[in-house]
């Protein structure tokens, strides 16, 4: 009698733990697969919202939480992007910088400008003219993806180079 | 020293053998006071009049609930259920039967009457104290009969003033952001309402981006950021005439928009080459001042009530942090000091806080801290939540939410919520649309 | 790799066995509950203080009586004439003519609501009565608008029938002349707490920074019914900024009406005949 009993509850045990590790690993495995080929640290190096200038100039750089910090694949990125400018020397830019929505709206505005900034001043250290980049902040107003997770953060905190003309 | 010699009495006093007998009572329930508000009563002729004008079928019940309602809300008060009343309006406004409400339990009793006078809607209405069987207050209001939802709005406010010793808040309205569309492409309209959902009526078309309307100290103007050409800029609106004009108008962005105590400068931020800082502007002379001056971002600047104090949200430090300076700029204090990041600083109109939204391990949080930072009281937790917007009587916080997306980016929502200073009585305010970005106005009747 | 794999599963499995073992479900039926036991605070004397209560108790019954009787008979509060004073509240002739312009131009309905006392004139001006939102006060007691009578008409809640209570003196008072210690016991100051602790409905919306303490002197009759209320800093009650002191005045005079009879010892009328309430919300509403 008291034996089955104990049977009983070692099954029970058992199953239970197997049941809640399979869950757990599972999840685990999931999740940071789909991130571990876009984002290095928190900063987005996918291309799936990327697009194009021109032919291998991506119009876009990410950044990393609350950082305005440009990384080496952004200053690549930029590089491009001026000797672009340096070709075509009739079109003007704006840069929209962008946060994500893990922050209060005012302070993301003046985060969004700063990373904008950020691409600027980098841009006018290759020699593009002030006076062809504007600047403009969307802060969390704008995202490209409307997810409310780490990899959809990723790819809101980014700085936007348009064409103006 | 002259605390000294008092305590000493009164230390001596129960030595005395004939000494008074004190007890202390330091407890007691935090109930809603229970109170009766008796449907105002109405004669037939002028009840139907008002059916006629407003179309409404009883406009002394609906007077009555729009009080009962208002009461509710504010989460100190407990109107009692109408079907216990024993006494009829008519009769219970000349003179209540005591006994009757003081057996459902009722301490307070609100009643009245509704009159068509010259095409005017008139209104009486008394405040009893059942259990001391006296009158408190008694009112009466006349104005045209459109105007019967203020009525009641202002009974509320009289009421809670008398109750509670403080203002009320509701005859008062709410300037807000409402929203419609996919997260990536929100479309956003200035709206406004009042303070209880009625009334809703839109200020822009929705045809450019706008954020972060605030009233002015007469509620009669409104600065807002609209990214009207796609540039960036502080706007003032005149709510009567529509009229509006750019305040902002400088080379680079300006934003986080807040009116002066006195109405007369509005305070905002001015980002330009990676640096945001606060400058205020005259409304009069259009004289621009520079307040803050330092590489970091500096922006969401709010006045203390008396106009010689500003607190703003700064990363100075390396994150965003709650400062306090004089309006000067002089004499800058970080008074944020716990786990986490601090934004959104508003000054509360009564001067004693500083209500806030914290950041903290994936969490936001509206909190209030006393000026100098300390005593800092977290009200409420939640996914995303922010901006938090004070009523006039600097009692009830209202702000707004947004709700997790799944995976497939559905599901987002934006609403407007209050909660209370005790951090109790957190209700959700109806919107038509998805709402954010509130400000509460003063009081109208004042 | 082998061998960690097997200490590890051994491990395991008798960490499984400990926790299987101690599980209390399945092994074990429900326990049977003990039946709550309710903890009553309330005892009113300790021996010291109990002279001859059977007695007493039966006269204060009789007296209680006559009183209830007294209470019925009274007339009921007169009706006093009324005073007018009018109030005129602000304009606003915008409200109707904007309502249905474009969505920008959104009007205040009435703007303000401005107060002007006109206390002698009864009729105003009829131009300016026009789409104006008019406040007329009524008040039955004109000393409810003056701040400076507020304090006294709070005073007022006095109740009459001097007469019982001098009665009541004479029959208790040889009871009182046995009896030496001159506060409460520690039980009776409980139990009188006890009760009003429940009458006290604290009002919500006090601010919480204030000094929240109303001193209030009662004076009893021998049943513990309340013959008259004093509040001790009348003072303040008119200051600037302390409104709330006249809300948490009136909270506490509403608690000492609805505990009546208050749970007063059953002896020793001298002692407490007069008694100090000392409301304090603070710790309520701070904790």
């Amino acid at each position: 009698m008291r034996l089955s009993k104990i049977f009983k509850n070692t099954l029970l045990v058992l199953t239970a733990c197997l049941v809640l590790s399979a869950c757990a690993t599972k999840k685990e495995v999931a999740t940071t697969d789909s991130i571990k080929g876009q984002m290095q640290g928190d900063v987005y190096t996918g291309t799936d919202t990327v697009e194009y200038l021109a032919d291998g100039v991506p119009d876009r750089v990410f950044f990393a939480t609350n950082e305005s910090i440009l990384t080496t694949a952004s200053r690549e990125t930029l590089r491009a992007q001026a000797a672009w400018l340096r070709k075509n020397p009739s079109i003007n830019v704006v840069l929209e910088g962008h946060a994500d929505e893990r922050g209060t709206r005012e302070y993301n505005l003046a985060l969004g400008e700063r990373r904008a900034n950020a691409a600027k001043d980098y841009l006018m250290t290759y020699g593009i003219s002030s006076d062809r980049i504007t600047v403009l902040s969307y802060g969390k107003e704008r995202p490209v993806d409307s997810g409310s997770n780490p990899l959809a953060w990723s790819k809101n905190r980014r700085s936007v180079t348009v064409k103006a003309n | 020293m002259l605390k000294k010699i008092l305590s000493l009495f009164i230390i001596l006093i129960p030595i005395n053998a004939f000494a008074l007998i004190e007890v202390d009572i330091t407890r007691g329930n935090l109930n809603p006071l229970p109170l009766a508000v008796s449907p105002l009563s109405i004669d037939e002729t002028s009840r139907k009049s008002f059916e006629k004008i407003l179309k409404k079928d009883n406009i002394g019940s609906e007077i009555s609930i729009i009080v009962e309602n208002n009461l509710r809300i504010s989460g100190l008060f407990n109107p009692l259920d109408k079907k216990a009343f024993l006494q009829a309006p008519d009769i219970a406004n000349l003179k209540p039967r005591f006994e009757d409400w003081n057996l459902i339990k009722a301490q307070a009793l609100i009643t009245g009457k509704v009159n068509y006078v010259d095409d005017k809607l008139r209104v009486e209405f008394r405040l009893w104290d059942v259990l001391a069987a006296k009158e408190m207050m008694a009112l009466a209001f006349t104005t045209v009969p459109s105007n019967w939802r203020r009525v009641g709005h202002i009974i509320s406010d009289k009421v809670y003033e008398r109750l509670t010793g403080e203002k009320g808040y509701f005859d008062t309205r709410i300037i807000y952001v409402s929203e419609e569309g996919p997260k990536t492409q929100r479309i956003k309209k200035l709206a406004i309402m009042d303070q209880d959902g009625a009334n809703n009526k839109f200020l822009t078309l929705g045809n450019e981006l706008v954020l972060t309307p605030r009233f002015n100290p007469t509620s009669q103007m409104v600065t807002y950021l609209s990214y009207f050409k796609n540039m960036p800029r502080v706007y003032l609106l005149d709510i009567e005439t529509g009229t509006q004009e750019v305040v902002g108008d400088f080379p680079g962005m300006t934003f986080a928009p807040r009116f002066s105590p006195d109405g007369k400068k509005i305070i905002m931020s001015f980002a330009k080459d990676g640096k945001s800082d606060i400058y205020t502007m005259d409304l009069e002379n259009r004289i621009v001042e520079k307040i803050t001056n330092h590489p970091s971002i500096d922006t969401s600047p709010s006045y203390s009530p008396d106009g010689k104090y500003i607190t703003f949200n700064s990363d100075r430090s390396g994150y965003q942090q709650i400062y306090v300076m004089k309006n000067d700029g002089t004499d800058v204090k970080r008074i944020s000091f716990g786990n986490g990041l601090y934004g959104t600083p508003v000054w509360s109109p009564r001067g004693d806080l500083i209500a806030f939204t914290k950041l903290h391990k994936g969490k936001f949080y509206i909190g209030v801290m006393r000026t100098d930072g300390s005593g800092e009281r977290l009200l409420t937790e939640n996914y995303y939540q922010e901006a938090p917007s004070w009523s006039p009587n600097g009692r009830v916080l209202i702000f707004y939410r947004e709700t997790k997306t799944n995976a497939k980016g559905e599901g987002f929502s934006a609403k407007l919520w209050s909660i209370d200073l005790t951090g109790y009585n957190e209700r959700q305010i109806k919107t038509s649309t998805d709402a954010s970005d509130p400000s509460w106005s003063s009081l109208l009747s004042n | 790799m082998n061998r960690s794999i097997i200490i590890s599963s051994v491990l395991h499995g008798i960490l499984i066995f400990i926790t299987a073992m101690s599980l209390p479900f399945l092994a074990k039926k429900p326990l049977d509950i003990p039946p709550v036991v309710s903890v009553e605070l309330i005892q009113i004397a300790e021996k010291t203080n109990i002279p001859f209560a059977p007695k007493a108790k039966k006269i204060i019954e009789k007296v209680k009586e006559k009183e209830k009787k007294l209470v019925s008979e009274q007339a009921p509060p007169k009706k006093v004439e009324k005073t007018k004073t009018k109030t005129v509240l602000s304009p606003d002739q915008n409200n109707q003519k904007i309502v249905n312009e474009t969505p920008e131009a959104i009007p205040l309905p009435e703007k303000t609501v401005k107060k002007v006392e006109t206390k002698e004139e009864k009729k105003q001006n009829p131009e300016k009565v026009d789409d104006e939102v008019k406040q007329v006060s009524e008040f039955e007691k004109k000393d409810l608008f003056d701040p400076n009578n507020i304090a006294a008409l709070i005073d007022k809640s006095k109740e009459e029938s001097a007469e019982v209570l001098k009665k009541n003196n004479d029959i208790t008072q040889d009871q009182d002349r046995n009896i030496e210690s001159a506060g409460l016991t520690l039980s009776e100051e409980d139990a009188l707490k006890a009760q009003i602790f429940g009458c006290w409905s604290i009002p919500l919306g006090l601010p919480y920074n204030k000094n929240l303490l109303v001193r209030i002197k009662l004076k009893l009759k021998p049943d513990g019914t309340v013959s008259k209320t004093e509040i001790l800093d009348h003072a303040r009650m008119n200051k600037p900024g302390q409104a709330f002191y006249k809300v948490l005045a009136e909270s506490a005079l509403r608690a000492v009406k609805l505990c009546q009879p208050l749970r007063v010892p059953t002896t020793g009328y001298e002692r407490w005949k007069e008694l100090q309430l000392n409301f304090d919300a603070r710790e309520m509403l701070e904790g």
